[in-house]
């Protein structure tokens, strides 16, 4: 009887001190953050991360999971992660445009607890648009990224500066035949031709939507005028038919071969002009959009930034995670390597950073000049509607005046079927 | 009209399936193909349908070479063992397609089915699909197809094994009258010596790509010029005695008689037919099967003998008869 | 007591196409999207009477049907006859057979890439070609009323094979007897593609042809690859508008609502495919 106590006793000491040992491990290992990014960011970030993860050794290990290439399908491995319910991942870095959408559905914490007034003193006014939703704070940027004018250095002497002097140039320069093709831009139906388009809305005055009042002014004059100047860039011969279906790459390679005067495109692009296979190193230089007389210059404001998601574990580290990853030293690293457009402002100012790149005081004053589009859940759906008819404008399908009126229609559709249900 | 061979050969690679072929049907005359399988008397079947080219010799139908005609226009009767219906026509259609590719008015189509169907009573399955027949009926079908086609050679490639032995009992006189009322020349294929000693006026048995001998069905039995011939036409088989001095003997189970000098034997087994009896016989010279009429009463021990002229004697190494 | 062993399938049919499919009806009846904060709430068939009016649903419809139709009828055609040539014994056939499968084995988007490479203006292969013999370039890609046959391109190179390995397989079911038959009652060879080969091929022509057609119905990546739907929206297939309602506009309810509608019309579709073969065929005769 004795016996059977004494074994008694002995299993639940054991017990006990397996269940207080395993506490104790399980206590003391590194909190996990696991961070979702496109592919091409999860690759320019590797050393920062391991840099981070070594600092933080025993305490915080960050893991980041390499996401599609492509934008969009990114933005849908998030969702459906989401969706069904605990997402495996702490923190996603985010597109502009798809920040209102996460912050409605809920997905996202408010980061203002987390990020003190100084912290956002010291970001660029430019890429502090588009991280706020109802007030709060949703996201902290990474990487600035605007809409910019590539020109060649060594066929004009100055970049046009209006529409008028860009369509000019680039049928003076195809009749001398010195480029097969004037101007090429992102004219296929998706994302890149709402950029396109809101660069030359912006330059003719005029306004896409404005989200607190729900106003559309896309039957605007202005809307009109910017339509029908980017299909005359085609009608007339400035822009090749083919950019009816160009993205970024596509644009790129044009002009990268030399067959080009102009391009719109994104600051990545300068890294990819600079390259040995490049027939145009040296001879490019970099603007903002054209705008018509007594109107702005405008770039559209594409960035990324870090979101921490509801059901993360550990906010706080996630948090200080995203603080290194977006530290002034981290944002020198990444320009310097992959001309990541800092968000830094003391960045523009640094002398190391000035002597390296000559397009730092461009991109300084393009982000001084961009313009964020329609920050609204309900931005995919409208964004939706302007693709396809500008889609429409461009190919020759619709009038104008008839595609224009159909997405002011439909875009206020859109707003007005949103209202009822809200 | 006749059906001529000459010296045909087909081979496969280096193998030769037929060789050195010669036979002639004459007006109005079946003759049966009769070999185990593989002894090329499908490939034969198939050389004068057009359906396989010979690498040598000719073949002539009707006086006309026909070496290098196409199938198409080589007018051939032909039923095929699996009788080769079109699964997705009617038989009413099954029969007229023929007509209609070679061009026959469609009035004219409608009387000439309708005649063949009533000439093999199919009036009442005219509207039925073959999967819808029996197998005596499948091959009512299939004569009727070939008898459309207006043909100068008949050729039946084993006919009745797909049917049961009862129904080829009965459909076997009902076919040699409608085959033999045309003049056309016939060729029967078959495994089974027994439907073709009942169906041909004469018999090629074939061997390994060559005709062993050919004849009418009494020549073949009585006269058999091989060993070969001798064990597979007759049934029960014929005896075969061990060979002495490079002769072996054989005799025919009928031709075996109760005797008081002979080979003394020993009763195994014995097998009542109805008429007759078959007995299986054990003796010094191996195993015997001994026919007889069934009154008789054999006692365990028996002496059997025969009567020389009824023996048949081959060479023990070539098979040939001596 | 052999229908009882079909139970573990026909719950797995059920739990992998009833449960969505009762689910999405059920959906489509209610507003949730990440207006109502990702919350179903009925709205007594708002979204159907949105639906028909919804002028984009019917464009994406007809241009579905067009695709579908086009694409299958030439795949059909196509996989006949590539299934009779490899159907003839010829040196080297097994190689050819294995390598015309190789489309079919490709993933989509890879292939898709390569095709939007290949109608590229100006470096793509086509264009490269008609510049060399002096030809406007063609913009095949930018053309709203020439780009669907161009995703049409796409899909009959890749679905090809898949129909031709169906037919292969039926054109193997034919006895040669019935070939030989037939040129012994006079017919040609050419004449047995009609009278023999195409009758008793209809039931693996039904076949490929339901198979494909719901492929066709529900083609996705191809389209999001290639075109993403343009240009002016004229290759946006059904699914994609419904892919584009639920992952970027965050609107299951209408989106479950776009796809029920689609999977009727592919129903109907198949109804009436079914209906044409049955009526001009016997091929319940040939299943016997």
């Amino acid at each position: 009887m004795k016996r059977r106590i004494f074994w008694k006793i002995v299993l639940l000491f054991s017990l006990t001190s397996v269940a207080l040992f395993a506490s104790w491990a399980l206590s003391t290992r590194p909190v996990q953050i696991n961070i979702l990014m496109p592919a091409p960011f999860a690759e320019s970030t590797t050393d920062l991360v391991q840099q981070f993860n070594k600092d933080h050794h025993g305490r915080i290990q960050v893991q980041v999971t390499r996401g599609p290439l492509e934008t969009e399908a990114v933005s849908d491995l998030a969702i459906s992660s989401l969706l069904l319910g605990k997402s495996p991942f702490d923190a996603l870095l985010i597109d502009v445009t798809w920040l209102p959408k996460y912050a409605a559905a809920g997905w996202l914490i408010p980061l203002d607890s987390l990020i003190d007034q100084q912290q956002i003193d010291s970001i660029v006014p430019g890429a502090m648009l588009g991280n706020h939703f109802d007030g709060k704070l949703y996201r902290w940027p990474l990487v600035a990224d605007m809409g910019l004018l590539y020109w060649r250095t060594d066929l004009m002497s100055e970049p046009p500066r209006t529409p008028e002097e860009l369509i000019k140039v680039s049928l003076k320069l195809q009749k001398e035949g010195r480029v097969a093709n004037g101007y090429v831009w992102q004219g296929r139906q998706y994302e890149g031709l709402s950029c396109v388009f809101l660069e030359v809305l912006d330059g003719f005055g005029g306004q896409w939507l404005e989200p607190e009042t729900d106003n559309v002014g896309l039957d605007s004059s202005a809307s009109l005028k910017a339509a029908s100047w980017l299909r005359e860039l085609i009608s007339s011969g400035a822009s090749p038919k083919a950019v009816i279906n160009y993205a970024e790459n596509e644009a790129l390679q044009a002009f990268k071969s030399g067959d080009v005067a102009l391009m719109r495109n994104w600051p990545y692009a300068w890294g990819e002009l600079q390259k040995p296979n490049s027939d145009v190193r040296g001879n490019v230089g970099v603007t903002t959009m054209v705008a018509s007389a007594g109107n702005r210059s405008t770039s559209t404001l594409g960035s990324w930034g870090f979101s921490i998601l509801k059901g993360s574990s550990n906010p706080q580290a996630a948090a200080k995670a995203i603080a290194f990853l977006t530290s002034t030293s981290a944002q020198k690293k990444l320009f310097l390597n992959d001309s990541y457009t800092p968000t830094k402002a003391e960045l523009f100012k640094d002398p190391e950073l000035l002597s390296k790149s000559q397009i730092l005081p461009e991109l300084a004053k393009a982000l001084q000049s961009t313009d964020q589009r329609p920050s609204t859940p309900l931005y995919a759906q409208i964004s939706d509607v302007l693709q396809r008819n500008l889609s429409s404008i461009l190919t020759g399908q619709s009038s104008v005046s008839d595609a224009m009126a159909n997405a002011q229609a439909n875009t206020k559709k859109i707003l007005m079927a949103a209202r009822e249900t809200k | 009209m006749n059906l001529v061979l000459q010296n045909v050969g087909r081979r496969f690679g280096r193998k030769w399936i037929v060789r050195h072929l010669d036979l002639e049907v004459g007006e109005g005359e079946c003759l049966a193909l009769l070999g185990p399988s593989g002894c090329g008397k499908s490939t034969t079947l198939r050389l004068i349908a057009g359906l396989d080219q010979p690498n040598e010799g000719s073949i002539t139908i009707a006086g006309e070479d026909v070496t290098t005609v196409s199938p198409v226009d080589r007018r051939i009767g032909m039923v095929f063992q699996s009788y080769a219906l079109f699964p997705h026509l009617t038989v009413f259609a099954n029969l007229s397609l023929g007509l209609q590719v070679r061009g026959i008015a469609a009035s004219e189509r409608k009387q000439r089915v309708a005649s063949v169907l009533a000439l093999m009573q199919l009036e009442d399955l005219a509207e039925r699909h073959p999967a819808e027949l029996s197998g005596g009926q499948r091959q009512r079908v299939a004569l009727a197809r070939a008898l459309l086609r207006d043909p100068l050679v008949y050729l039946l490639d084993e006919p009745m094994s797909n049917l049961d032995a009862q129904l080829r009992e009965d459909l076997r006189p009902q076919l040699r009258h409608l085959i033999l009322q045309g003049s056309q020349p016939v060729i029967y294929v078959t495994h089974d010596q027994h439907e073709a000693m009942a169906m041909a006026h004469r018999i090629a048995v074939m061997r390994d790509g060559k005709i062993e001998q050919i004849g009418t069905p009494q020549e073949l039995y009585h006269n058999p010029l091989s060993l070969f011939v001798a064990s597979f036409i007759g049934r029960p088989q014929i005896n075969l005695l061990p060979a002495e001095s490079g002769i072996i003997k054989a005799i025919r189970p009928e031709h075996l008689q109760l005797s008081s000098e002979g080979i003394p034997c020993r009763l195994v087994y014995r097998e009542w037919l109805g008429t007759s009896q078959l007995l299986i016989l054990e003796s010094n010279r191996g195993r015997l099967r001994m026919l007889c009429a069934s009154e008789i009463t054999i006692p365990e021990t028996i002496k059997l003998n025969w009567s020389p002229e009824k023996e048949h004697q081959f060479d023990a190494s070539s098979g040939e008869r001596c | 007591m052999i229908q009882l062993l079909l139970v573990p399938a026909a719950l797995l049919i059920a739990l992998v196409f009833g449960i969505p499919l009762l689910r999405y009806s059920w959906l489509s009846f209610h507003a949730d999207s990440v207006l109502t904060g990702l919350v179903a709430i009925p709205n007594h068939g708002a979204n159907w009477l949105r639906l028909l009016h919804d002028q984009r649903f019917w464009q994406d419809t007809y241009q579905t049907a067009r695709f579908a139709t086009v694409s299958v009828s030439l795949e059909l055609l196509l996989a006949i006859a590539i299934a009779l040539l490899l159907d003839q014994r010829w040196r080297g056939r097994g190689v050819v057979r294995a390598i015309s499968l190789l489309p079919w084995a490709l993933p989509t988007t890879v292939m898709a890439l390569g095709w939007r490479w290949i109608f590229n203006t100006p470096y793509g292969p086509i264009e490269q070609f008609t510049e060399l013999i002096g030809l406007q370039p063609l913009n095949i890609l930018s053309n709203p009323n020439i780009t669907w046959l161009a995703t049409v391109v796409g899909d009959v190179w890749k679905t090809t094979p898949f129909a031709a390995l169906i037919l292969l397989a039926g054109l193997q079911t034919i006895p040669n007897d019935l070939y030989e038959a037939f040129h012994l009652e006079g017919g040609h060879p050419r004449a047995a593609l009609f009278q023999i080969t195409l009758p008793l091929l209809q039931p693996y022509l039904l076949l490929s042809l339901l198979f494909r057609l719901a492929q066709a119905f529900g083609v996705f990546d191809l389209i999001q690859v290639m075109t993403g739907g343009g240009p002016a929206g004229s290759t946006e297939s059904l699914a994609l508008y419904a892919y584009l309602n639920a992952m970027r506009f965050l609107d299951f309810g209408y989106s479950a609502t776009v796809m029920i509608s689609g999977f009727l019309l592919l129903v109907i579709a198949c109804l009436i495919a079914w209906l044409i073969i049955k009526q001009t065929s016997h091929w319940r005769e040939a299943l016997k």
